[in-house]
């Protein structure tokens, strides 16, 4: 059965932000609709570190799904315990899981080792990508990135044709500048709140989902020369009747 | 202003921290009494405690340590130019080449550092930290060892962890026989090869058996010649450690420029 390509795009949360709370990396492991899904973390924005790697294989332990990890700075030490060649480990994966840190060094590095190809093709394959922060700036075609200081615009992989800013309700100095750059001529796009995630099914917005009650995805975009921000409900994953449906 | 390049094949304080003979011949280079040096883990992306060793071996030796992380560029308080044009010596740590390039050049700090070079700050590094600066270098950064090209900032090429890393050699030797790579040189770990402008002048050594090898293409075949270096008298281990006090001199004063 073709499997449709799917993102969710976290503004923030999941094991490396929200601690305790593990609600929406329930989430992508249940989207992928298998049982024991394969999973492969991608630390390549925070420099491959370790104590990150620890920590995804701590939050996605064995028991509930198939871990690894692709480390881009190690590859002569297997990149991960992974074989030689990374394209077809994570083109076997159910779920590809990226981390955060610098979107720019993120891009970079993938480019250098021909991984925006790899990922590209494992999204048309139906392998569901997902991520927070820098995890999920470089699905897109544009983005707003204050990582390297003062937020500004970069070109992502492009597979999702907007724009998108994370940490929306967290950093009012990113958000500002991202109304700034769209109402100037940046494509429209999708924000999201920390905790809250966006779940796109091919490049619809399918629904957005949040780990708490409060977090929401927005619709940014320009109509008659005025910025328009409409917020988006989130499904609050973590109230009871959503509990009892994922039971 | 001499340029100066010190590769080394191996060593130093991410490798070798008990001996720090290379690196305090690395600040002897400099003009400056107390030189600034700047630490480049990119090729390892930025870890920790890459970062912690190079705190551990610098800050209380005579010198005015910084590290800068491109995966932490947020923490800058000074344009990365300004950064790089005021140090004395830019260490490059080891690891990923191939990631190390991609990263400079997205950040254009492969364009500084030869600015830096031109203006006689020393360029220092280890494996991919040392061929980086060559025309062409044997990279593990794919896993298996393969010829990759370099800045080209010095002619020919490097190979490194000769001994260390024996699957690197053959390549090399392979690739400057069939005319993929320029000649070069062939590095143990524990030697450093020092360039004044694009010609070696010297060949130091932490370990006393250490060799390097300089490889050049003969019909179609490589000739081998060996270059020995100069051991580096174990002096550094009789190394004095700053007085605490000036260590929290320094701490206060510098504080802030040390923090980038």
């Amino acid at each position: 059965m073709a499997r449709p390509p799917q993102i969710v795009a976290f503004g923030g949360g999941g094991f490396s932000m929200e601690s305790g709370n593990p609600l929406l990396d329930d989430y992508v492991l249940a989207v992928t609709g298998v049982e024991r899904p394969r999973v492969c973390f991608v630390p390549t924005a925070s420099g491959d570190a370790d104590h990150y790697v620890v920590r995804f294989y701590r939050a996605f332990a064995p028991g509930r799904c198939d871990p690894s990890h692709l480390s881009l700075f190690r590859r002569d030490r297997g990149g991960g315990g992974l074989g030689a060649d990374p394209a077809e480990h994570l083109l076997a994966q159910d779920l590809i899981y990226v981390g955060g840190g610098s979107v720019v060094s993120l891009l970079g590095t993938w480019r250098a080792h021909g991984l925006h190809e790899v990922l590209a093709e494992a999204w048309r394959r139906g392998v569901v990508l997902c991520g927070l922060s820098a995890g999920s700036l470089c699905w897109f075609a544009e983005a707003v990135t204050a990582f390297h200081g003062p937020p500004r615009r970069i070109d992502g992989l492009g597979l999702l044709p907007y724009s998108n800013c994370v940490h929306y309700d967290g950093d009012p100095a990113r958000r500002d500048e991202y109304r700034h750059f769209v109402t100037g001529g940046m494509r429209g796009g999708f924000a999201a709140d920390d905790a809250a995630a966006l779940h796109f099914v091919g490049t619809d917005l399918h629904r957005v989902v949040a780990s708490r009650p409060g977090p929401r995805g927005w619709r940014v975009g320009v109509h008659a020369g005025e910025l328009v921000e409409e917020p988006l409900d989130a499904l609050d994953l973590a109230a009871p009747a959503v509990a009892l449906a994922a039971a | 202003m001499p340029r100066t390049i010190v590769a080394m094949g191996g060593g130093g304080f991410t490798m070798e921290p008990d001996t720090p003979a290379l690196d305090d011949f690395v600040l002897t280079l400099a003009e400056r009494r107390e030189p600034r040096i700047l630490f480049l883990p990119t090729a390892s992306g930025d870890p920790r405690e890459q970062i912690a060793r190079f705190h551990a071996t610098f800050d209380d030796r005579p010198c005015e340590p910084s590290v800068l992380s491109v995966f932490r560029l947020t923490d800058l308080r000074r344009p990365l130019r300004e950064i790089v044009l005021s140090q004395d010596i830019v260490y490059v740590g080891g690891g990923s080449m191939r990631n190390l390039l991609a990263l400079w050049r997205l950040h254009q700090l492969d364009a500084m550092l030869v600015e830096a070079w031109a203006r006689g700050i020393v360029l220092a590094g280890l494996s991919a930290g040392a061929m980086c600066w060559f025309e062409g270098g044997v990279t593990t950064s794919f896993g298996p060892p393969e010829p990759t090209t370099g800045l080209g900032l010095l002619p020919g090429s490097l190979s490194v962890h000769a001994d260390g890393e024996p699957a690197r050699r053959p390549v090399f030797l392979r690739a400057v026989a069939d005319g993929t790579l320029p000649a070069g040189y062939l590095v143990n770990d524990g030697v450093g090869l020092v360039f004044r402008d694009t010609a070696l002048r010297q060949a130091v050594s932490s370990r006393p058996q250490a060799r390097a090898l300089r490889v050049e293409r003969v019909d179609g075949g490589v000739v081998e010649t060996p270059v020995l270096p100069q051991y580096l008298p174990c002096a550094a281990r009789e190394h004095r450690p700053t007085p605490f006090d000036i260590l929290e001199f320094r701490r206060a004063h510098l504080g802030a420029s040390r923090r980038e």
